[in-house]
């Protein structure tokens, strides 16, 4: 679709526009390499240096090792990675811990596994979204293979207190992975401090292009590779790397890191105005999550009265682009499972949007927003109100 | 400011080249596709594609996307389930035949779509039908057959009244089907060879008896006999859902001479059969009325032409309408065999009055 208004993009959770930085290292990229990492000329070898570079980089957001990180296709493969890698090497433990606000690319993994014989155990969340570890500790057993848990949920923010679970786990003999893939770049993530064996991360979530991700591996004994082919990444993803996608997730990953103080007072009070500004004006307006404890820059409310379908579609008219649950193969969207299981009505979360804020935001997009979105509020209640709308 | 259209897009070329008419004619296009039906069930390969099924929304998408306007699935399927599917499976467990387009133009394209184009700031909702709207010089909208007579689909949109018709567009309407095709082929839209659809779209297999049986109770079946005229029991039957007037297989009665559905009584699960000859009505009652031109009286009779099938042709008729949004209607001759459930369409020449619902055939001994 041709660009024909100014948008004014509020769904970084789903991906962030391109950092200048990421393109620059793009650019520089196709200037200056062109070998395989894996090869011993000095074109492949030019491409390891720049290889390497990024993995530093993309390592210093998670405090990880840099030889710790393997990239990937992205935070689904990651995930894939993790948890096929995991049960690869658990030969006798049949079963893996989860919750049920967990990402598809967590979710469908342990749902195939369950048709393979597997049991899984899905914790649920409180009506804040917060995962709480004894829960998860009543289901971890010498059965246990592997323990996944989001540190940050992509729909409504909440932030998990994950590090009482890694020793815990250890005990177990159970691996112990955590989605990263919200909260890396965004507020500080320290691997080796929250103890996990494996981390996810996500490159286009940072202002990478879309394509690139990563997965930190504390010990690459304990996990078994799932593509097989070349020595690449340590034997534990085969294939040549995506040298552009790494680079440019590595200085997403930088400039990301260097204002990440800032940014988030920065996007935390944008959000926080924003907030005011519609809480103000649209009576019943209800926060989903924890007033504390959230990522700075996700907000996930419930408009009264609306479909969010037709606010999320009203709104991108008007040039505000928001999200809501997750789309269906068809492209309709479906009310959101995390809001599900934090207790809402299906009717809640059909009327429940998720913003989220991201690097390129400025003051007065978030003004022009928070004024716009009352006012698509107004109209789609007066024209369309829930009683009518009877799809709930 | 440009004004904005909804348009409704099944994923046809008729559709599509509505869509790329409006946008033509310098409108903000919204394109949307409705999800109606539930996801086609059953084994892989043997699921028959539907007016909603994933295949036809990524055409209408891809039609969007060559003519550049945004696009939109928006899920109505509690809606269409509680508006159009349960009136059509009531309709079938009554001993009736309803025809659900008209029910879908009503309550889903002509109402609910409307709403939700209001919410997203839309002045007009725009489809692919094959129907003209004319505004006269007092302000008054008509509706009119499509210039395409072999396409016209103003049959089942009589139920659209003044304030429907103010804010509805058919850039189709003064087209025909090899123009739209031609067009489609011309934008280079993928849709502009699809074959038409015919079945009705939530019972893709046709299969319309054992659609009501799955979204129906066993109690609230209907069995009975099938009976001629004189009360005789020619057969047993499963059910009146099974039924249609006018039907002749699927009697189950072996019999010399042929024998068609006549009348269907719910109530006491008779099915009255009889000869061809004995379908022949004088005139019918319809019910839930529906008037196109607001201007007609109630009470006084009117000449006008009626329809009372998609494909049969108009017949010249006498109307009286009440207050009560019935209507009598005599036929100026002996007229077909009439389908209590079916929508009964009155016109003058080319225009679309108003029409209703048939309620039940006038016998000839009735007639006066």
């Amino acid at each position: 679709m041709t660009k024909t208004v100014h948008e004014i993009y509020l769904d970084h959770n789903a991906g962030a526009p391109v950092r200048a930085e990421a393109a620059a290292a793009i650019s520089r990229l196709i200037a200056e390499a062109g070998g395989n990492p894996a090869s011993v000329h000095r074109a492949g070898q030019r491409s390891r240096r720049m290889l390497e570079v990024a993995r530093a980089q993309v390592a210093s957001i998670a405090g990880a090792e840099p030889r710790q990180m393997v990239f990937t296709s992205g935070g689904t493969e990651s995930n894939n990675l993790a948890i096929f890698g995991a049960i690869g090497t658990a030969a006798r433990r049949r079963k893996i811990i989860t919750s049920q606000i967990e990402h598809s690319s967590i979710l469908a993994p342990i749902a195939e596994l369950e048709r393979r014989g597997f049991d899984a155990v899905r914790v649920a969340p409180d009506s804040d979204g917060r995962i709480d570890p004894a829960r998860v500790l009543a289901a971890l057993d010498s059965e246990t293979a592997l323990v996944t848990l989001g540190l940050a949920n992509s729909e409504v923010g909440t932030i998990q207190d994950l590090a009482p679970l890694a020793s815990v786990c250890a005990e177990a003999g159970a691996l112990f992975h955590i989605d990263a893939v919200q909260a890396a770049g965004r507020i500080p993530v320290d691997a080796a401090a929250l103890g996990c064996d494996l981390m996810t991360l996500s490159g286009h979530k940072l202002g990478a292009p879309a394509g690139i991700g990563a997965l930190y591996v504390r010990d690459f004994a304990r996990i078994a590779p799932i593509v097989f082919g070349g020595p690449h990444e340590g034997g534990m993803r085969a294939g040549t790397p995506n040298l552009l996608g790494a680079v440019a997730f590595g200085a997403a990953a930088e400039a990301a890191m260097s204002a990440m103080a800032a940014e988030r007072v920065r996007i935390g009070s944008l959000a926080a105005s924003m907030l005011a500004r519609l809480s103000e004006a649209i009576p019943g307006l209800r926060l989903n999550g924890p007033i504390a404890g959230r990522l700075p820059n996700t907000l996930n409310l419930t408009f009264p009265g609306v479909l969010g379908e037709s606010m999320l579609i009203a709104l991108d008219l008007e040039g505000v682009e928001v999200s809501m649950g997750s789309a269906c193969a068809a492209g309709a969207v479906e009310p959101s499972h995390v809001l599900r299981a934090m207790g809402r009505s299906v009717a809640d979360a059909r009327s429940s949007l998720r913003i989220s804020l991201g690097w390129n935001n400025t003051a007065d997009e978030i003004e022009t927003a928070a004024a716009l979105i009352p006012q698509v509020w107004r109209r789609v209640t007066g024209a369309e109100p829930l009683a009518e709308a009877s799809a709930r | 400011m440009r004004r904005r259209v909804l348009v409704a897009m099944s994923g046809g070329v008729d559709s599509s080249v509505a869509a790329a008419m409006v946008r033509e004619q310098g409108y903000d296009v919204v394109g949307v596709a409705m999800r109606l039906a539930p996801e086609p069930s059953g084994p892989i390969g043997k699921r028959r594609g539907t007016c909603c099924s994933h295949d036809d929304f990524e055409d209408a998408r891809r039609v969007a996307e060559r003519l550049d306007f945004p696009f939109y699935v928006i899920d109505l399927r509690a809606d269409f389930a509680a508006r159009v599917v349960d009136n059509f499976v009531i309709e079938y467990l009554g001993g009736r035949t309803p025809n659900p387009c008209v029910m879908c133009n009503r309550e889903i394209k002509f109402d609910r779509l409307w709403s939700r184009a209001r919410a997203l700031g839309a002045d007009y909702v725009a489809t692919g039908h094959y129907a003209r709207i004319e505004q006269g010089a007092d302000g008054r909208f008509h509706l009119l057959r499509a210039a395409d007579d072999s396409k016209d689909q103003s049959y089942f949109l009589f139920t659209l009244g003044q304030d429907e018709l103010a804010r509805t567009l058919f850039p189709l309407g003064a087209m025909t089907k090899t123009e739209v095709r031609a067009r489609a082929r011309a934008l280079g839209l993928v849709t502009a060879d699809k074959p038409e659809s015919q079945e009705i779209c939530f019972v893709p297999d046709g299969d319309y008896a054992s659609f009501v049986e799955r979204q129906s109770d066993f109690a609230q079946l209907r069995p009975g006999a099938v009976i001629d005229r004189d009360g005789r029991r020619l057969a047993a039957h499963t059910g009146v859902h099974r039924f249609t007037v006018g039907q002749r297989r699927g009697l189950g009665v072996a019999s010399g001479e042929r024998l068609y559905v006549r009348e269907i009584r719910a109530e006491s699960g008779e099915v009255v059969a009889g000869r061809r000859e004995e379908l022949d009505c004088a005139g019918l009652v319809a019910n839930r009325i529906s008037l196109v031109d607001d201007s007609i009286a109630p009470g006084r009779a009117l000449g006008v032409e009626v329809k009372i099938r998609h494909r049969h042709r108009a017949i010249p008729a006498t109307m009286r309408f009440d207050s009560g949004r019935r209507a009598e209607i005599r036929f100026a001759s002996g007229g077909p065999a009439v389908t209590p459930g079916q929508a009964c369409v009155f016109y003058r020449g080319e225009e679309v009055l108003g029409g209703g619902i048939i309620e039940r055939a006038i016998a000839p001994e009735q007639a006066n």
